[in-house]
């Protein structure tokens, strides 16, 4: 009889991140404004809505970068982005050193193909009047060429993959529980042998006990296809089990970006000290002082300016993070924050200096 | 962010030195000696068509003036269905209060008529649900909904209505609330709905409050502002809480005592830091392996197969068996009894009794079987049906 702790000891989390492997997606800039309905009978300036406002991301082979930060923060337009459902403002998205805007269309099916995306609610991402082999074999039958009998045996694989009974591939979703549902949405991301996955807060509509179950087989499919992850998640916990590289976004932008466990062990930007002092303990007696930030997230339509977090930030430094917007500077070791108690900022700011023109707001 | 020493103790799960009343962070414990509200044996059974679902079968609990009891468990085990039997809100038919005692403030609530316990409901008890969208009526505005229970269980009127209203939105820290109260529920943020509903559930000073979920569709940091909001309240009211959640990291935070349920009873109960520190139902142990930690990077995290049984076809043993790591054949064939681990330590687990059936108690034994063979249940349901055609 073995243990639990025995079981989990047996068995190897994520692999280490080699920073030598290759670069599969990578996103400069990258930007999405909303223009909103307004202004006067259609005239004058519409307001716009600034969802993802220039982000960088670098996402290797073997690599799971988490996006965290709060509801509004631009974290699922950002995938909707790199999935190509929304149209970028500005920037630009390179798969594997080529830029997706400038793709021709043959490269951008390709694109598609490699970059598959596994969504939150697995009871709304299944059509329920498909079987669960074609909704496996849908991707396949649109992107390959290849022959029935063959979809036929790349399902069967895909689904041993994740754990499913080749038998179950004649079942309708509303026969499988939420875990089974949700490996039926890993099943269809992985048919077409993809190199990126998005995952869209993969577990959060999940159980307690299946959780486990669920990020486990993405860990373990990650090491078996060398796959990248783009990870949205709020749970910070989670985050940290499952990802190499870190993002906290806020409004928009990134504010702290790195190895997850530096980000964790010793957060920079009083965004994310905040959020991870707010999040729940594992053990009753870990106890952490709480930073209540006042107020809330400001509207994304008319977002504050300089630093966006300035009018909540518990250490504000002064008129300079009203003014000046940061940009992400690397404080240690692969580790970049995005805030002006850190660099020089505040003595060229009250020696006088004109804004940096990295800072200036493009409003074109 | 946790300090170097608590590192330390987050690495080497030493807490032996953190005995202290403030643990929590929130003040010192609220808990007061006298029970409140006790259930004993509780069962509520639903006829479908598939056969009788035994959602709650047998379950006992008590909470004590300003206590918090965390009641963990994943969807299906029955804990959201044993809060709606305390209200007496369960739909029937399909379910049956078919067995049980639920005992409020000395007095058995099953044996009210309905016209008493809707005196009860929203003045003694009080209810916030998991949606605060789907909780509050789009169409009348704050004042209109925090007035309705203290209108009807207070018999206010006037401005003394109004002073109440504003006072109870004050109570959950909503800010100009003689404004906002004018506001209509779309007009508030998520956080700010919710704290509306828990204006509307503390509005009559109950003395036991059921949050089911409240906080599963907030932000984090809204997340921690209403739980600290939460255990104010309790501080101020000395109100006993019922905090049911699937999230251990909300049961460490705010709970005292935890009820981990499976499959339509209790399989283990006792205080927040036994069950944290010496988990001893196999299911308990399993679910805290398998959620992530955040002060450490866990290496890997325990998976535990299978999903939980149909509750129309329970297996004889017990309902974990299949999914259990220990599980042997006497797991499968026999619902294990209660043994007590420590003091207020109890777990429902062959393991702890070494697998040996002739260790147990035959009086409980023959108590923990008479769940699944139902005889005396099967017949207060065919009752319950009779008068319901």
């Amino acid at each position: 009889m073995t243990t639990i702790q025995e079981q989990i000891q047996q068995k190897e989390g994520i692999r280490p991140l080699d920073v030598n492997a290759e670069i599969i997606l990578e996103t400069r800039g990258l930007a999405k404004h909303f223009e909103l309905a307004g202004g006067f009978l259609g005239f004058g300036n519409k307001p716009t809505l600034k969802a993802v406002d220039g982000i960088d991301v670098i996402v290797r082979a073997g690599e799971t970068v988490g996006l965290v930060g709060e509801s509004g923060c631009g974290k699922s337009t950002t995938a909707k982005l790199l999935l190509g459902l929304e149209k970028p403002t500005a920037g630009q998205i390179f798969f594997k050193g080529e830029d997706f805007t400038k793709m021709s269309r043959a490269a951008k099916r390709d694109y598609r193909k490699n970059v598959q995306a596994v969504f939150q609610d697995p009871w709304s991402s299944l059509n329920p009047r498909m079987r669960v082999k074609s909704i496996v074999a849908e991707p396949l039958q649109i992107v390959t060429k290849m022959t029935k009998g063959e979809i036929g045996t790349r399902v069967s694989e895909v689904l041993e993959e994740v754990g499913l009974n080749a038998y179950q591939a004649n079942l309708y979703p509303h026969e499988f529980s939420g875990g089974q549902r949700q490996r039926i949405g890993v099943a269809r991301a992985l048919a077409l042998n993809p190199e990126v996955m998005i995952l869209d807060e993969p577990v959060s509509a999940l159980d307690v006990s299946i959780r486990a179950q669920i990020l486990n087989l993405l860990v373990d499919l990650q090491k078996e296809h060398n796959l990248a992850y783009l990870m949205i998640a709020h749970n910070l916990a989670t985050v940290r089990y499952m990802c190499h590289t870190t993002a906290v976004m806020y409004l928009g932008g990134i504010k702290e970006i790195g190895d997850s466990e530096p980000i964790f062990s010793n957060p920079l930007h009083p965004y994310t000290q905040a959020l991870i002092s707010a999040a729940l303990p594992s053990h009753p007696d870990i106890e952490r002082e709480e930073i209540i930030l006042p107020g809330e997230v400001p509207s994304p339509v008319d977002p504050p300016s300089g630093c966006t977090f300035n009018p909540r930030c518990p250490v504000k430094i002064g008129d300079v993070c009203e003014q000046w917007a940061p940009g992400l500077t690397e404080e240690e070791t692969s580790h970049w924050v995005s805030c002006h108690l850190y660099g020089d900022a505040k003595e060229r700011f009250d020696a006088g200096e004109a804004i940096p023109a990295a800072a200036v707001e493009d409003d074109a | 962010m946790v300090d170097s020493p608590e590192q330390d103790r987050v690495e080497s799960g030493d807490y032996s030195d953190r005995e202290d009343a403030d643990r929590d962070g929130f003040g010192p414990s609220t808990v007061q000696d006298d029970v409140i509200l006790e259930l004993k044996n509780l069962r509520t059974y639903f006829q479908t068509s598939y056969g009788t679902v035994k959602a709650v079968d047998g379950v006992s609990y008590h909470v004590k003036r300003g206590e918090t009891l965390g009641v963990v468990g994943e969807s299906g085990s029955g804990k959201s269905v044993t809060a709606l039997s305390i209200m007496r809100l369960i739909p029937s038919p399909p379910g049956y209060i078919v067995g049980g005692e639920v005992i409020l403030d000395g007095q058995n609530v099953l044996d009210l008529s309905d016209n008493e316990m809707a005196k009860i409901r929203g003045s003694k008890v009080g209810m916030i649900l998991q949606d605060p969208m789907t909780a509050l009526n789009p169409v009348f505005n704050i004042e209109n909904q925090v007035g309705e229970a203290i209108r009807i269980h207070q018999n206010l009127k006037g401005q003394s209505l109004v002073d109440k209203i504003i006072h109870s939105l004050r109570q959950v820290r909503i800010p100009a609330a003689e404004s906002r109260m004018k506001d209509f529920p779309h007009q508030l943020s998520g956080g700010m709905r919710q704290r509306v509903v828990g204006a509307i559930s503390i509005s009559c000073a109950p003395i036991v409050l059921i949050a089911d979920e409240p906080t599963t569709a907030l932000d984090v940091t809204i997340q921690a502002g209403y739980l600290r909001l939460l255990k104010e309240i309790q501080a101020e009211t000395g109100v006993g809480i019922i905090f049911i959640t699937h999230d251990f990291g909300i049961v460490a935070k705010m709970c005292d005592r935890v009820a981990v349920m499976y499959a339509g009873r209790i399989v283990e109960t006792g205080d927040v830091r036994q069950i944290f520190n010496e988990p001893s139902h196999p299911y308990s142990e399993a679910l805290l392996a398998s959620v992530p930690k955040l002060e450490e990077r866990t290496q890997r995290l325990y998976s535990i197969e299978g999903q939980p049984p149909p509750l129309f076809d329970l297996p004889p043993g017990c309902p974990f068996a299949p999914r259990c790591e220990y599980a042997q054949d006497v797991c499968r064939d026999v619902y294990p009894v209660r043994s007590e681990i420590d003091e207020n330590h109890t777990a429902s687990c062959w393991k702890l009794l070494d697998f040996d059936i002739s260790k147990a108690d035959p009086e409980e034994l023959a108590a923990a079987q008479s769940v699944s063979v139902t005889a005396v249940a099967e017949e207060q349901l065919q009752e319950a049906e009779a008068v319901a055609d």
